[in-house]
C-alpha cells in the first residue's frame, strides 16, 4: 500500500488521538498535575489576591512546564516497546515526518487541553478575565515549543529505564528562555501592558523549534532505537 | 517527487522557518521587553505608574544628598536629555559615585520621584589607569567647554 | 595523500601517542603564559581609574568565561564530527571536553559574582548574560549525565553528541546577550575587529592568560583524552604495547 507523506501524517495523528481517547488517563493525569501544582502556590505563599495576581504568571508557566514534561515522557516509549515505531520506520516514510506527526498529535492532546484549562486556574489566581485570551495565546505558543523540546528529550531518553529525571535534566535548561518570555507575556497581559514584545519572541522560539527540532528528535530517535 | 527535489524543499523549509523566526525576534527587539526605561521615556510618560521597572542613567554631579543619621540617599539620574530624581534607602555599591552609570529597580511615586529598592552600579568595558583617565579629562575639558560630550548612554 | 593526517587522527593509538607527547609541552607553555599573565596582571598592570584594584579579577574571569564557550563549541564540534563521519575518537574528545568546560563555567560564575558584589552591588543579578551562562552550566551537566545514563556506552556517546549540538544555540545567545538586551554586564573589551578599549599594559597580561587558559585546556584535554582512550580501548591489543613502550 502506498501512502503519501501527508496521508501518513494524517494516519499517525488519527491513531494517536484515537489511542488517547480510548485510554484517557494519559491525557488527564498531566492536567490533574497542572491543577494540583498551581494549587500548591496559593497554599504555600499567600491567599492574598493581590499577591496571587503578581505570582500568577510564574505559577501558570512553571505548572505548564512541569506538566508538559510529565506528558511528553511516554511520547515514544510505548511505540518503541511494542515495535510500532520500527514498523513505522519500515513503512518507508522518513523518521522526521513520523516525529512531526507524533509531536503534532501530542500537542493537540496535551497542549490544547492545558490551554483550555489555564483560564480556570488563572481565575483562581484572581487574574482579570480580560487577559485570558492573551494568556491562552501565549500558552498555546509555549506548549507547542515545549512539545518540540520534549520530543527531543523523549527521543534521547527512550531507551532508559529511569528516563524521567534525565528528561527533566535535558529539557528544563532548554526551556528556560521560554519560561522567561512566557511569564513576561502573561505578566504584561495581566497588568494591561502591551505584551507584543514577549509574544513575538514566543512566536520566534515556536517557529525556530518547529523548524529544527524534528531533525534533532529524529536523529536522536535513530540512535536510541538501533 | 524525486529525492533531489524533496531535499530542495526540505532545505528551503528550514531556511524559511529560521528566517521567519529571526524576523519575529527582530520585531520583538523593537519592543521594550526588559521593562527598562531611561529618563527621557519617563519624562514622556511612557513608564508605567505603580509598577516595578528599571531605570538607567548617569548620577548627576552634585546631586547626591545623604542623610547623616540613616542610609537615606537622594540623587538625580540623567540621560543628558532629561532627569529623574531618585530616592533610595540602603547600602550603595562601591562604584556608585557622581558621574557613574547606575541601574535602579523600583517604582515611580505620584510626584515623579523614582523610589528605588535596589541600586546597581554599571561599569563600562573600558579600563584605563587613573593617570590616563585624568589626562583624557583634561584634554576634553580643554577642547569642549561643556562635559556633556562624554558618551552619554551607560547602556552602550 | 593529503588526508592521511586526518585519517590518522581517527586512529586511537595514534591519538593516544600524540596526546602523550604533546601534553607535557602544553602544560609547560600554559604554566609560562598563565604565570606571566597573572604576575603582570595582578602586580604590574596599573589599577583601573574607576574600579581600582578590584578590576584585576578580570584576569581570571574573562578568560574563564571565554573558555567556557569555546570548550562547549569544541565539545559540540567533536560530537558532530563523530556523528557525521562515524569517527569514534570524536566521542572520546567530546567526553573529555565536558568536565573541563563545566569547570571553566563554574569558575566564570564564581569569579563573576565576586566581582559583581563590590562593583555592581550584588553577587548575582537575573540578567541575560548571567542567566544564559548559568544555563550553559546546566547544559554541561545534562550532556555529562546523559552520556553516563546508558548501559551501552556507544549509545550514551551519540545521544550526548546530539544534545550538545542542540545546546549550541545557547552559545551565540550568551555571546551577544550584552548587545541585544540592556544588560548589567558590560560589553566586550576585546572584540575581534575593534580596537580593544584597554591600554597595552593591561591588555597584554589578559591576552597572555587567555592564551594560557587555551593551552591549559589543551593540556588537560590531552590527559583526559588519554584516560578516555585507555578506558574505551581496554580490550585492544595495542594498549599493552603502548603502556609498555614508555
Amino acid at each position: 500500500m502506498n501512502v503519501s507523506t501527508a496521508g501518513a501524517v494524517q494516519i499517525i495523528i488519527r491513531r494517536e488521538l484515537r489511542l488517547s481517547f480510548r485510554r484517557p488517563d494519559q491525557l488527564i493525569q498531566p492536567l490533574m498535575f497542572f491543577l494540583i501544582v498551581t494549587t500548591l502556590f496559593p497554599l504555600a505563599l499567600s491567599p492574598q489576591l493581590s499577591v496571587l495576581r503578581d505570582i500568577a504568571p510564574g505559577v501558570l508557566w512553571v505548572g505548564a512546564l512541569l506538566s508538559s514534561l510529565l506528558a511528553v515522557e511516554g511520547m515514544f516509549r510505548a511505540d518503541a516497546d511494542d515495535g510500532t515505531l520500527e514498523q513505522l520506520v519500515l513503512s518507508g516514510h522518513s523518521l522526521t515526518v513520523i516525529v512531526i506527526a507524533k509531536t503534532c498529535a501530542h500537542w493537540l492532546l496535551s497542549g490544547v487541553a492545558l490551554v483550555l484549562v489555564a483560564p480556570v486556574m488563572a481565575a483562581a489566581l484572581s487574574v482579570p478575565a480580560e487577559s485570558f485570551w492573551l494568556i491562552m495565546a501565549s500558552l498555546a505558543l509555549g506548549t507547542l515549543t515545549l512539545s518540540w523540546l520534549g520530543a527531543i528529550g523523549a527521543a534521547l531518553t527512550v531507551g532508559l529505564k529511569r528516563g524521567s529525571v534525565m528528561l527533566s535534566l535535558i529539557v528544563l535548561p532548554l526551556a528556560m528562555p521560554l519560561l522567561i518570555f512566557g511569564a513576561s507575556a502573561t505578566d504584561r497581559a495581566i497588568h494591561g501592558d502591551s505584551a507584543a514584545g514577549p509574544l513575538y519572541l514566543l512566536g520566534a522560539l515556536c517557529l525556530f523549534t518547529s523548524t529544527l527540532a524534528p531533525f534533532a528528535a529524529s536523529a536522536a530517535l535513530r540512535i536510541t532505537m538501533e | 517527487m524525486t529525492p533531489r527535489r524533496k531535499r530542495l524543499w526540505v532545505v528551503l523549509g528550514i531556511l524559511g522557518g529560521v528566517a521567519a523566526s529571526v524576523a519575529l525576534a527582530v520585531m520583538a527587539s523593537r519592543e521594550n521587553i526588559m521593562f527598562y526605561f531611561d529618563p527621557t521615556q519617563i519624562a514622556d510618560g511612557k513608564a508605567p505608574q505603580h509598577k516595578r521597572f528599571r531605570v538607567g542613567g548617569m548620577v548627576v554631579k552634585g546631586s547626591v544628598q545623604r542623610n547623616p543619621g540613616d542610609l537615606q540617599v537622594r540623587f538625580v539620574l540623567s540621560d543628558f536629555a532629561h532627569e529623574v530624581p531618585v530616592k533610595y534607602s540602603g547600602v550603595l555599591p562601591d562604584l556608585f559615585r557622581e558621574g557613574q552609570g547606575v541601574i535602579a529597580h523600583g517604582t515611580l511615586d505620584g510626584g515623579g520621584t523614582f523610589v528605588a529598592d535596589e541600586v546597581l552600579a554599571k561599569h563600562d568595558e573600558k579600563y584605563m589607569p587613573p593617570e590616563v583617565a585624568a589626562s583624557l579629562k583634561n584634554k576634553r575639558a580643554a577642547s569642549t567647554p561643556k562635559p556633556a560630550a562624554t558618551p552619554g548612554n551607560p547602556q552602550t | 595523500m593529503k588526508w592521511t593526517w586526518f585519517h590518522k587522527l581517527g586512529s586511537p593509538p595514534y591519538v593516544y601517542r600524540l596526546a602523550r607527547s604533546i601534553g607535557p609541552w602544553l602544560y609547560a607553555l600554559a604554566a609560562l603564559t598563565i604565570g606571566y599573565g597573572v604576575v603582570a596582571g595582578l602586580f604590574f598592570a596599573p589599577a583601573d581609574y574607576q574600579q581600582g584594584d578590584a578590576f584585576r579579577i578580570i584576569y581570571v574571569h574573562a578568560p574563564a568565561a571565554w573558555m567556557s564557550l569555546s570548550a562547549y563549541t569544541t565539545m559540540a564540534l567533536a560530537g558532530a564530527v563523530a556523528l557525521i563521519w562515524r569517527i569514534k575518537i570524536g566521542h572520546a574528545v567530546a567526553a573529555a571536553c565536558a568536565p573541563i568546560g563545566a569547570s571553566f563555567t563554574l569558575a566564570a560564575l564564581i569569579t563573576g559574582s565576586l566581582w559583581g558584589r563590590p562593583m555592581w552591588g550584588t553577587f548575582w543579578a537575573w540578567d541575560p548574560r548571567l542567566t544564559s551562562e548559568l544555563i550553559l552550566m546546566f547544559l554541561y551537566f545534562g550532556v555529562m549525565s546523559l552520556r553516563q545514563a546508558f548501559d551501552d556506552p556507544a549509545r550514551g556517546d551519540r545521544t550526548a553528541a546530539v544534545l550538545a549540538i542542540v545546546g549550541v544555540v545557547n552559545v551565540p545567545i550568551i555571546h551577544y546577550s550584552v548587545q541585544w538586551w540592556n544588560s548589567l554586564h558590560q560589553g566586550a573589551t576585546v572584540a575581534k575587529f575593534a580596537k580593544p578599549s584597554m591600554p597595552g599594559s593591561m591588555l597584554w597580561p589578559l591576552l597572555s592568560v587567555l592564551l594560557g587558559f587555551m593551552l591549559f585546556f589543551g593540556a588537560v584535554l590531552c590527559t583526559r583524552l588519554r584516560a578516555e582512550v585507555l578506558n574505551r580501548e581496554r580490550q585492544s591489543s595495542w594498549i599493552k604495547e603502548a603502556l609498555s613502550s614508555r
